[in-house]
């Protein structure tokens, strides 16, 4: 009685993976055999990285060009251009008499700011009062104006100490009073998970992530356009395939693209931070446990949307612009916490979106799985609703095909 | 002869408007796109820079010193206290899920410590994984720190009967006066939207220059489509760009009066330049839109080349990071992108106002993009005569 009962289940299972097998190795088929597909799912997530990290690989702003202008010409005032020169990040490319000639200089870019002290900048630091020193920073990019500032401010501060002790002295305070009042609640700003506030350990994770995202995303449209546009009715699902039941064709399919994904994954997210010395202080399993619902919710997405691309070339033209509006979303750069509510809401929708998350928070920062649970389970959600679309999506179209064929009887001319 | 020119440019011009309402692609793809990039960033960034960011203070003191301190901070622009936490172990949890950007450590006996004069250290541990907001935040909190010193060393040399004219001078002998050129207040939607916008924009016209020209190749419909100009392919390729021409020089000059004239960022020249740009940007990118599809007439390969030239493209305008300071050779290369020279243009007249004559170079450079075509002009010509090109 038992193995009765056992033996139509067991031929069903083997007959299930052996649909499911064929879908894979046809897939695998179709996915090699097209150059444009190959590009987008083998290549680009392979060069993408690299090309990313070495455009990238100087984290930070080394002897960034400013100008001097010094007229007070005393022994303070090169004394405090000296300190400056001496920073790492900037160095002082020329000295002019006048703000003008300065100006002129930063015109023609030669130099991205300007450094100028006042005339009466040695006379007030002798009789003892108060003295400016002003600073022009370029602003065209962000990262010259933080260089600059944070330069400047380290020299003058450091040079403000040493005076204040002496004018301390003058007031007749000495030694180790002194020394106390100049600084007497000292502040240490620590900052933590990219010590040197480099630029590509902050953005390239979320790089790295949107590529998997966008090349997959991208890379399922084209296939699906391509089906569409070559088989005879037209439609997402040949009639051939369908026999095997949805199911099967969507689990054939989407494990194909896990496969292939699943090793990139490894590649990107686990060997290119680390030959590129961004941070990776992450755990490798968590990472991989956020990575299965990160390319299982993607593959869905990708397969819902698919079905209303047209054409192979639709899921391009529509979707590249959308690689710079996922970076936003992904709230790396402009703080989620800032992002008003409706695009939170829209953000959220993409899986891209909990992905750089949860892959920063693990990577970079060095969370375990429950500290982000909410992106883990995000995922998850993500994973089982876009599942259940793509199947509505595919019955869809394989009734569409059925009805399609039912026409057969038509000349062909009108379908194309 | 030119009126001949003229009326298969005409003519070209009319059929392509007939194929442009044939398939939703083509509106979506122009106005749809950009009014939805237009509508997303600048409701993106509808505040200037991120305000009332969440951090936590620990504070193990509880006195009335460290509670002062937490007040203050509470004034400051771009924090926000949301937590106040018992450990240290407990705020960098918090920080882990990204609950909160930063804390304050605020040690036991602080008070004390400030007045026997042992000078307790503050320490705040802030998460620059999230670099914007990271650099901001300290930069609020060093203030208050600084000025948390300031204010005792006041109180103590008032104490002492040290002349009040001298005091601002011992505790700050010199004054930093940072000024941002162009942009005063570190405005974000400023330094960002003016790459972003046109760099989608560009990345747009690259589609829809392939698009149309190789859809032709990939439906073979080249005959009717020379025929059409009585077999001028100049005049096929100039009539069926014009409609693009027109539609995204529309919308780009779109983007700048929403930036100069609806937000109010910096704009020190005249907003001519800017259209004038924005126009170069647009034919140039159609230049080398033609010459990626006319590299291979295939459509689906055209495509994949637009889009990764126009997505590179944003990151070698060099706003992001600086061209100057990544690898050698990328220098030479950014200028294979119309919008690096867009975005010099923009530097030097919108944003730092200097002298036309300083962005000469830029406008040529762009100008000289329209040289491409013509590799291209004899493969896309007898690819559309005799169609001998792979469809696939």
């Amino acid at each position: 009685m038992n193995i009765q009962l056992k033996m139509p289940l067991l031929k069903k299972a083997i007959s299930i993976s052996l649909d499911i097998l064929t879908v894979i190795k046809s897939e695998f088929r179709t996915l090699f055999k097209d150059r444009g597909v190959v590009i987008m799912l083998v290549l680009a997530p392979l060069a993408y990285p690299i090309l990313y990290c070495s455009l990238y690989k100087n984290e930070t702003l080394i002897d960034v060009p400013v100008a001097a202008v010094d007229c007070s010409r005393s022994q303070e005032s090169r004394e405090l251009l000296r300190h400056i020169d001496a920073t790492q990040s900037i160095h002082i490319a020329s000295t002019y008499s006048t703000l003008a000639e300065a100006k002129q200089a930063y015109d023609e870019k030669k130099v991205h700011g300007v450094v100028y002290i006042p005339a009466d900048f040695s006379k007030k630091l002798n009789t003892g009062d108060q003295t400016t020193v002003s600073v022009y920073a370029d602003i065209s990019s962000f990262m010259y104006y933080r260089i600059i500032s944070q330069a400047c401010t380290n020299c003058v501060l450091d040079m403000c100490n040493h005076i204040q002790i002496k004018r301390l002295n003058a007031n007749g305070i000495t030694g180790e009073s002194a020394t106390i009042l100049s600084n007497p609640v000292p502040y240490e700003g620590i900052a933590l998970y990219n010590e040197g506030a480099g630029f590509a350990s902050f953005l390239m994770p979320a790089i790295l992530i949107l590529i998997l995202f966008q090349t997959l995303f991208l890379g399922i449209g084209m296939i699906a356009g391509t089906s569409r546009g070559e088989n005879r009715f037209h439609v997402l699902v040949s009639s051939s395939v369908h026999r095997g039941g949805i199911f099967r064709v969507i689990i054939g399919k989407s494990l194909t693209y896990f496969m292939i994904y699943a090793s990139w994954s490894f590649f990107v997210l686990m060997l290119i931070p680390r030959a590129y010395n961004l941070p990776h202080i992450g755990i490798p399993f968590d990472i991989m446990m956020l990575m299965v619902p990160f390319l299982l919710a993607t593959i869905f997405f990708s397969m819902t949307v698919s079905v209303f691309l047209p054409h192979r070339e639709t899921s391009l033209v529509l979707f590249m612009f959308m690689s710079l509006i996922l970076l936003f979303l992904s709230g790396v750069s402009w703080p989620q916490y800032n992002i008003n509510g409706f695009w939170k809401a829209f953000a959220w929708i993409f899986p891209s979106t909990s992905g750089t998350q949860g892959y920063i928070k693990i990577n970079t920062m060095g969370a375990d799985l429950r500290h982000i649970s909410f992106e883990y389970v995000s995922l998850w959600i993500q994973t089982f609703v876009y599942f259940a679309t793509t199947c509505w999506a595919y019955y869809w179209q394989i009734k569409k095909s059925i009805a399609k064929q039912m026409n057969e009887s038509l000349p062909e001319e009108i379908f194309v | 002869m030119s009126n001949k020119l003229s009326i298969n440019i005409t003519n070209t011009f009319k059929r392509e408007l007939k194929r442009m309402l044939s398939r939703p692609i083509y509106f979506i793809s122009t106005i749809l796109i950009m009014t939805f990039t237009y509508v997303f960033f600048l409701t993106f960034f509808n505040q200037g820079q991120p305000t009332k960011m969440p951090i936590a203070v620990v504070d193990l003191d509880n006195s009335s010193i460290s509670r002062q301190f937490s007040r203050n901070l509470e004034v400051m622009q771009h924090i926000n206290i949301v937590m106040r936490l018992n450990s240290h172990k407990e705020a960098r949890e918090e920080m882990q899920r990204g609950n909160i950007y930063a804390f304050v450590e605020i040690k036991r006996n602080f008070d004390k410590e400030v007045v026997s004069n042992q000078r307790p250290t503050i320490t705040f541990y802030v998460n620059d994984a999230y670099l914007i907001a990271g650099s901001l935040i300290n930069k609020d909190i060093s203030y208050i720190s600084a000025a948390t010193s300031m204010a005792m060393q006041q109180k103590v040399l008032r104490a002492k009967g040290v002349d009040e004219s001298r005091i601002m001078g011992i505790i700050q002998p010199i004054v930093l006066d940072t000024h941002l050129i162009g942009n005063p207040c570190a405005n974000y939607g400023t330094y960002l939207l003016n790459v972003i916008l046109p760099g989608i924009l560009q990345l747009m016209v690259l589609m829809m220059t392939v698009f149309p020209i190789g859809v032709e190749y990939k439906e073979r419909t080249t005959h009717e489509w020379l025929r059409n100009s009585d077999n001028s392919m100049f005049a096929a390729i100039i009539g069926k760009l014009i409609p693009y021409t027109i539609i995204f020089t529309i919308l780009g000059i779109i983007g700048n009066i929403l930036l100069y004239k609806y937000m109010h960022y910096p704009l020190n020249s005249s907003i001519g330049w800017m259209f004038l740009a924005t126009f170069m940007l647009v034919i140039s990118s159609q230049a080398i839109g033609i010459l990626f599809i006319g590299i291979t007439p295939v459509l689906r390969d055209g495509v994949t080349f637009a889009g990764l030239f126009g997505t590179l493209g944003i990151t070698f305008a060099g706003s992001t990071f600086p061209i100057e300071q990544m690898p050698v050779g990328t220098r030479i290369f950014s200028n294979l992108f119309p919008i690096h020279h867009y975005f010099d243009i923009y530097v030097n007249q919108a944003l730092n106002g200097v002298e036309i004559h300083y962005s000469y170079f830029s406008y040529i450079a762009m100008l000289a993009f329209l040289v491409l075509p013509f590799i291209v002009f004899y493969r896309l010509k007898n690819a559309a005569i005799k169609q001998n090109f792979p469809i696939k």
